[in-house]
């Protein structure tokens, strides 16, 4: 099954982020609980965690760049050979996220 | 980076703005310093300051006890025997603590002897509304633009957060640089290259033909939420940031109302002696009367209840409403 990771909506007031660090490349498996990208807002950093395991195929943004709450950031996929659609897919990665 | 209308620039926050600029002057110019609670190792409560501390260390980043009117007042001393010192007092409502250094001894200075000695000294503080209660909300640039010889500022874009801060740490009296907490979390785009901003000059935000909206800080982006509901409607705004209050750039705002025929002023402190009616005021002694409406918050501290909060701060409905009335529609 194929997954999206989207900018969440983490802290009120905040429309748009910075992505500021992934913690993997296309290839790389996801367990529950791990580090998968940091974002960054005008005065907090947003850990975003995995909350099922999963292998990240494809990134979307890259450090530097600015997303939009809710766009697509990377997707995902249960197995390393499942076919990666044109467009974004349609579940949505479970993700945990803590703000530091 | 991006390179929109042939000028290289970077999306940043307000705070990287602020960071950017005091880095650069204070690298051009030993004696620039700031002074305040939590600017050092803490990087500033909006981190405003971040990595300053590192670079430039404790001689010249230095954190200061909660006593407002001995920061502005260590700030103006040091400001009239040849620093640059910036001064950050967190919330506005503190600024009064230190009226006395920065109104009766850093504005007159200049006066008082003659124009032997000047107090370069910014102080840069954070104004409004955003659910921190009656005496860490309000917005009091009104108090300030009668002072002579102070000059006041209130950026709504990180663009103009440089070029303003940029030139108050250029400028030979004091200054006050308003933020506004509700635009921390809006990035914008500032050029890469070394941009000063002039006191004194307003930006047309929106043009438009019907009517003239005057504002500044974070009303400017009340007054295009409600330009936009009114286009929808078939009335055309003209929206006009002010950014530096004292001076007042009331040309810009002439010209627009020799166009449009009507002014709103906007803003989000108080009405009664408030900068609409001091940009009213103006007008009219250089063009004559014209219809005005003038919106502000309503007469009541701001509240900590958050339901009575947004009651009392100008929303973009209140804008749309106010100029139908006033345009008679």
């Amino acid at each position: 099954m194929i997954y999206k990771l989207s900018v969440p909506a983490a802290v009120p007031g905040v429309d748009e982020i910075r992505i500021l660090e992934w913690q993997g490349t296309p290839g790389t498996a996801f367990e529950a609980g791990d580090l998968i990208v940091e974002l960054e807002t005008h005065k907090a950093v947003v850990e975003v965690r995995a909350g099922q395991s999963g292998i990240l195929r494809e990134l979307r943004a890259e450090p530097g760049d600015w997303r939009g709450v809710g766009l697509v950031l990377a997707v995902f996929s249960d197995r390393a050979d499942e076919a990666i659609p044109a467009g974004d897919g349609d579940a949505d990665l479970k993700v945990e996220f803590e703000i530091t | 980076m991006s390179a929109d209308h042939g000028v290289a620039s970077t999306k940043i926050y307000f705070r990287e703005a602020n960071v950017r600029a005091l880095r650069e002057e204070m690298r051009q110019n030993p004696r620039v310093l700031i002074l305040g609670q939590d600017v050092g190792a803490f990087g500033g409560s909006y981190r405003e300051f971040d990595g300053l501390y590192r670079e430039f260390g404790a001689a010249r980043v230095r954190d200061t006890p909660v006593a407002e009117a001995a920061s502005i007042g260590i700030g103006v001393g040091a400001a009239a025997s040849g620093f640059r010192p910036l001064v950050c007092i967190t919330y506005m409502d503190f600024l009064m603590l230190g009226f006395d250094p920065l109104i009766n001894y850093a504005a007159k200075l200049r006066y008082k002897t003659g124009g032997l000695l000047t107090a370069p000294v910014v102080v840069k503080t954070t104004a409004g509304a955003f659910g921190q209660g009656v005496a860490h909300s309000q917005c009091l640039e009104a108090w300030l633009m009668s002072v002579p010889g102070l000059r006041v500022v209130a950026p709504s874009t990180p663009a103009d957060a440089y070029g303003l801060m940029k030139t108050a740490l250029r400028s030979d009296g004091p200054v006050v640089y308003i933020d506004h907490k509700r635009l921390f979390p809006i990035p914008g785009e500032v050029p890469d290259a070394e941009t000063f901003i002039p006191f004194g000059q307003a930006v047309v935000r929106k043009s438009g033909s019907d009517v003239t909206v005057a504002t500044h800080g974070f009303m400017v982006r009340i007054a295009l939420e409600a330009a936009l509901i009114l286009e929808g409607e078939g009335v055309s705004a003209e929206v006009i940031d002010l950014r530096s209050l004292a001076p007042l750039d009331i040309n810009t705002v002439a010209q627009s109302v020799s166009k449009t025929g009507a002014l709103v002023t906007l803003e989000e402190g108080q009405t009664t002696c408030g900068v609409g009616a001091e940009v009213a005021a103006r007008l009219y002694e250089c063009m004559g009367m014209r219809p005005w409406a003038r919106i502000g918050a309503l007469p009541a501290p701001v509240s900590s209840n958050p339901v009575l909060e947004a009651a009392t701060i100008p929303d973009a409905a209140r804008v749309v409403t106010a100029i139908h009335l006033l345009l008679g529609q």
